[in-house]
């Protein structure tokens, strides 16, 4: 099994470049619902500052008094649209949920789907996947909990601390600890995912506590390969922002292309984790014997011979139905 | 050889102790007395820390320079302002919160305070302590204990001194609203029965309020603090002695001449730093107190402090004392920081503070320093006229900071963001610049928020805007005759708006009726800028020529707000002409009409920026090019955070 691992993280990275149109595609949405979050902030700006002068001070630097001015003054008031920007997001959340089993078709048939393939695959498994993300709300608010006692525990011993960095290093702690908590939790409900598509699995509740201990234990590997490309998730944000930061203040079109492909890094870092989590999937499916039955097609049969036929047939249709993790011929092919 | 050393060593302490001894409480070139001295205060006080409880004996020499028989003294009792239902926790209630502490979520015991005075004895007329009533004077609060009154048996004459002789408890409050302790460290403000002021011909006595600050007479102090040996301490004044007491404890003594109050702090845990500043009256002791995980703190203090002593010393007059001690409150300690007492201010800092913001501890240190001259040396009402403290304080914080950090980067200067300290004033004062005239009794502004940016963004704003009028040089001599005409005494608000008028050689009531006693809103606006062919109507009309097709423009500036300013208006053509009109602002609205070869370009009313007071910047010109770059950038930064958070919150997808 160590053997099958080798390469995973570039096998992931390989497979997302080869099929590069998803990447391009949900970029564009992520892009296209973002401008039409900002749409309305753009018309007010425009108003306020189309024909003033006042914005020389945010062109040629990066004047916050002014900025807190546009936010403060009523006749602009900035921030009274932040609520298309919170739509958008909220939509593309929903975009994302919706184009995921899509997206894992691809990665798994490692073939450009036609249109009405790929959203087909996307609507067979939205409502299984709004199950999932229902039920991961759980560990989540769990986890989001967490974080606010660490916050209150850091505060508590903070106070009594004679030093002024406690109460800091330990939300640190806390946090840190909590975010690779998150990275397990997504990446479980990441393998519940795969399984749906892979194994055709609709029994959600039952498929996540299998695909929980199908990552507890291989925890070592898949981790491993989700902090990985976590980290070059945020590296790029962290080097990004930096050169952003370093830039002229006029470099508008500059910092433009920057924080797109800041946006751009995010996205692709996270179909990469979707692409290896497959990937992976599909090298061990053999491994999960347990759930594994004869998916071969069955022979086209005359239907004069169908009523003989029915009695055998009926128990793996009764497993289908059943939501079983039988593993698609294909995926059995591949070793 | 060793003898010898010893030898060098006794000798060693005992100079020192002898220079300690003889130190005087004014910088070298200065003898006392600075001020009319009414009050001289000697307070023996033992700290005990389990109980955050000082008990003291206070002798006060009270000098009758009223003029007028005095039959009865008020007091504060400052402490007694952290009860449930004292008109100070009342009003912090009603806000809903003071500084950095929240007053709506039930009372928390920690927060009880409390000055109990257990005797009060007047020389040669006996113990008054059962005639004591507590006085609400303010708001006839009958639960408010923050004020008392002493009737004496008999009255004391103009001229003649009363002594009187109080046993009294402070028990502090975990620390708010500038007082109290935090863990081992304490910082003790307002903690002794102190007397009001006879001010313009009655007794000035407030009761403690949530919005303002305090007053009181000049004087001397001899203070001696018990507390045990492993605690640090410093306080006002100059510390005379420190003598080991053979037990766990050390008796500290502090001399201050010509401060009209006394405030003090100690810790264990304080790192003690110290530094000297040169000035036109000789060395002075800055020294800081402070704690090593602030050590990246240290050196901005430090540099702070010397490069505000300075241009104090140059603008505006010298600092006469022979110390400044500065207090770095630690963490969860910030209601104690950003603090004003006589030559003993508390700054305020972050252990992670980044270099690029000015906030932490740069604006904190010099706004506090200031407060040496706008409420220790000029010591103005606080309770009535807070302007004149925190405003014009905050108006030289705003020159000062710009000086040393640069005007557009006063207050931030990181990851490409900037912002000065005129412009946190200016923000400050825009969302209450039409709720309070500056001259109202500041205890009853609005609110806590209209007290703040009114007090000290408005006051702050307005005198910038003055500059538009007086100019910078003369503005600023203003402050340095104000200073050295009134230091040591209480002046009034008038007092400082005649020596403006004085120093300008102008009357400037139009100004200050619209400014300090009104609440007029002062916005100018380009209305109307454009260029039309004067042969428009001509079907036949030759094609446009650069420099050769006339046109007129037209410019129409209109006045929006009530505050009549005068302003200037720059006009900007094609042909590289520019024409600056001033308009006296008196009507609503002004036209300007052109006739020139070129078109207008842009039209901008204050094109200097003088007219902080201007409440809509946007508002203020007009250009007849598009003008996009700030549009492109802000949209640009908009369209990221939301791309962002969208792919954020779809990682939950």
């Amino acid at each position: 099994m160590a053997d099958d691992n080798k390469g995973l993280v570039a096998a992931g990275a390989s497979l997302v470049w080869r099929r590069q149109r998803v990447l391009w595609w949900v970029f564009a949405v992520n892009f296209i619902l973002g401008a039409m979050g900002t749409a309305s902030a753009h018309h007010q700006l425009e108003e306020v500052l189309g024909r003033s002068l006042a914005g020389r001070s945010l062109t040629n630097g990066f004047d916050l008094g002014m900025f807190l001015e546009l936010v403060r003054v009523p006749e602009s008031n900035l921030f009274r649209s932040h609520h298309d920007s919170l739509h958008a997001g909220i939509l593309f959340f929903l975009f994302m949920l919706f184009i995921t089993g899509g997206i894992l078709t691809v990665y798994r048939e490692d073939r450009k789907l036609k249109t009405g393939e790929f959203f087909g695959a996307s609507g067979t498994f939205f409502w299984r996947f709004v199950r999932l993300a229902l039920l991961a709300l759980v560990p989540f608010i769990i986890l989001g909990s967490a974080l606010w006692g660490a916050d209150k525990l850091s505060d508590y011993v903070g106070d009594r601390a004679v030093s002024a960095e406690t109460g800091f290093y330990i939300f640190l702690a806390g946090a840190i600890l909590i975010t690779l908590l998150a990275l397990f939790v997504r990446l479980w409900f990441d393998v519940a995912q795969v399984r749906a598509v892979v194994q055709d699995e609709h029994k959600m509740w039952s498929n996540l506590w299998k695909a929980l201990g199908i990552s507890w234990r291989n925890v070592s590997t898949l981790f491993r390969v989700y902090l990985c490309i976590s980290g070059v998730a945020w590296v790029t944000l962290a080097v990004g922002l930096f050169l952003w930061a370093k830039l002229p203040p006029t470099a508008t079109p500059v910092t433009f292309l920057l924080l797109e492909f800041i946006i751009l890094m995010q996205l692709l870092t996270r179909l990469w984790q979707r692409a290896s989590a497959i990937t992976w999937y599909k090298r061990h499916a053999a491994a999960f014997p347990a759930d594994a039955v004869d998916y071969t097609t069955p022979a086209p049969v005359e239907l004069a011979e169908l009523g003989a036929v029915l009695p055998e047939q009926a128990p793996a249709r009764e497993s289908e139905a059943d939501g079983g993790t039988e593993i698609p011929k294909d995926s059995q092919q591949q070793p | 050889m060793q003898a010898k050393k010893l030898v060098f060593a006794v000798v060693a302490i005992l100079l020192s102790a002898a220079a300690m001894q003889g130190q005087s409480p004014f910088a070298p070139r200065v003898t006392g007395p600075l001020s009319q001295r009414v009050v001289a205060y000697q307070i023996d006080a033992t700290y005990v820390p389990d109980k955050h409880e000082v008990d003291a004996t206070e002798t006060l020499t009270y000098h009758n320079l009223t003029g007028k028989p005095l039959d009865h003294f008020p007091f504060h009792l400052y402490l007694n302002a952290f009860q449930p239902n004292s008109t100070w926790v009342r009003e912090a209630h009603r806000e809903g919160y003071f500084r950095s502490s929240t007053f709506n979520k039930g009372w928390d015991a920690k927060r009880n305070g409390s000055n109990d005075v257990t005797s009060l004895e007047v020389v040669g007329m006996g113990d008054v302590t059962k005639q004591i009533k507590f006085a609400s004077p303010d708001d006839e609060n009958p639960d408010d204990k923050t004020v008392i009154d002493v009737p004496l048996p008999r009255p004391v004459e103009p001229g003649q001194d009363v002594i009187f002789k109080i046993k009294f408890r402070a028990t502090f409050p975990e620390v708010v609203a500038r007082t109290g302790y935090k863990r081992t460290f304490l910082l003790a403000g307002q903690w002794f029965p102190k007397v009001g002021v006879w001010w313009n011909g009655a007794w000035n006595c407030h009761q403690f309020h949530a919005m303002t600050e305090f007053f009181a007479d000049f004087g001397t102090y001899d203070v001696k603090i018990t507390l045990p040996k492993d605690y640090i301490i410093g306080a006002t004044g100059v510390q005379t002695s420190d003598t080991d007491n053979g037990n766990t404890t050390k008796t500290v003594a502090f001399h201050a001449e010509d401060v009209h109050d006394f405030a003090w702090t100690a810790d264990p845990n304080f790192k003690v730093l110290e530094s000297e500043f040169n000035g036109s009256v000789g060395a002075v002791r800055i020294r800081l107190l402070t704690y090593d995980s602030h050590k990246s703190s240290w050196q901005r203090y430090i540099d702070v402090m010397q490069g505000t002593m300075k241009r104090f010393d140059e603008w505006y007059g010298p600092y006469p004392y022979a110390q400044i001690t500065v207090v770095d409150p630690p963490h969860g300690a910030m209601e104690a920081g950003g603090m004003e007492y006589p030559t003993f201010i508390t700054g305020d800092t972050l252990w992670w503070a980044p270099k690029g913001q000015k906030a932490f501890p740069e604006v904190a240190t010099e706004h506090e320093f200031g407060h040496q001259y706008w409420y220790a040396m000029v010591a103005t009402n606080e309770f009535e006229n807070a302007w004149l403290d925190e405003g014009i304080n905050s108006y030289t914080e705003v020159k000062v900071m710009g000086s040393l950090y640069g005007k557009d980067t006063s207050l931030l200067n990181w990851l490409g963001a900037q912002m000065g300290d005129a412009a946190d004033q200016r923000m400050s004062y825009l969302g209450v610049a039409e709720t309070d005239p500056l001259s109202r009794t500041s205890y009853q502004d609005m609110s806590m928020g209209a007290y703040a940016g009114v007090t000290y963004g408005k006051t702050a704003t307005m005198l910038l805007t003055l500059e538009a009028v007086v100019g910078q040089e003369t503005l600023q001599k203003a402050l340095h005759v104000y200073f050295m005409k009134y230091r040591f005494g209480h002046p009034t608000q008038e007092d400082f708006l005649r020596t403006v008028n004085e120093v300008a050689g102008q009357d400037l009531g139009w100004y200050w009726q619209q400014a300090v006693y009104g609440t007029q809103v002062l916005d100018y606006r380009v209305r109307r800028a454009d260029s039309a062919r004067v042969d428009w109507a001509n079907k036949d009309a030759p094609e446009e020529k650069n420099g050769e097709t006339p046109f007129v423009t037209n410019v129409l500036l209109q006045r929006l707000g009530d505050f009549i300013f005068p302003v200037v208006a720059e006009i900007k053509f094609d042909n590289g002409e520019t024409i600056r009109e001033k308009w006296d602002g008196q009507d609503r609205w002004k036209r300007y009409v052109y006739l020139k070869k070129a078109q207008v370009l842009s039209v901008e009313i204050d094109p200097d920026h003088q007219i902080t007071m201007d409440r809509n910047y946007l508002n203020n010109s007009i250009a007849t090019e598009p003008q996009r770059g700030a549009i492109q950038k802000i949209a640009t930064y908009w369209l990221f955070c939301t791309q962002f958070f969208a792919q954020m919150l779809s990682w939950l997808a």
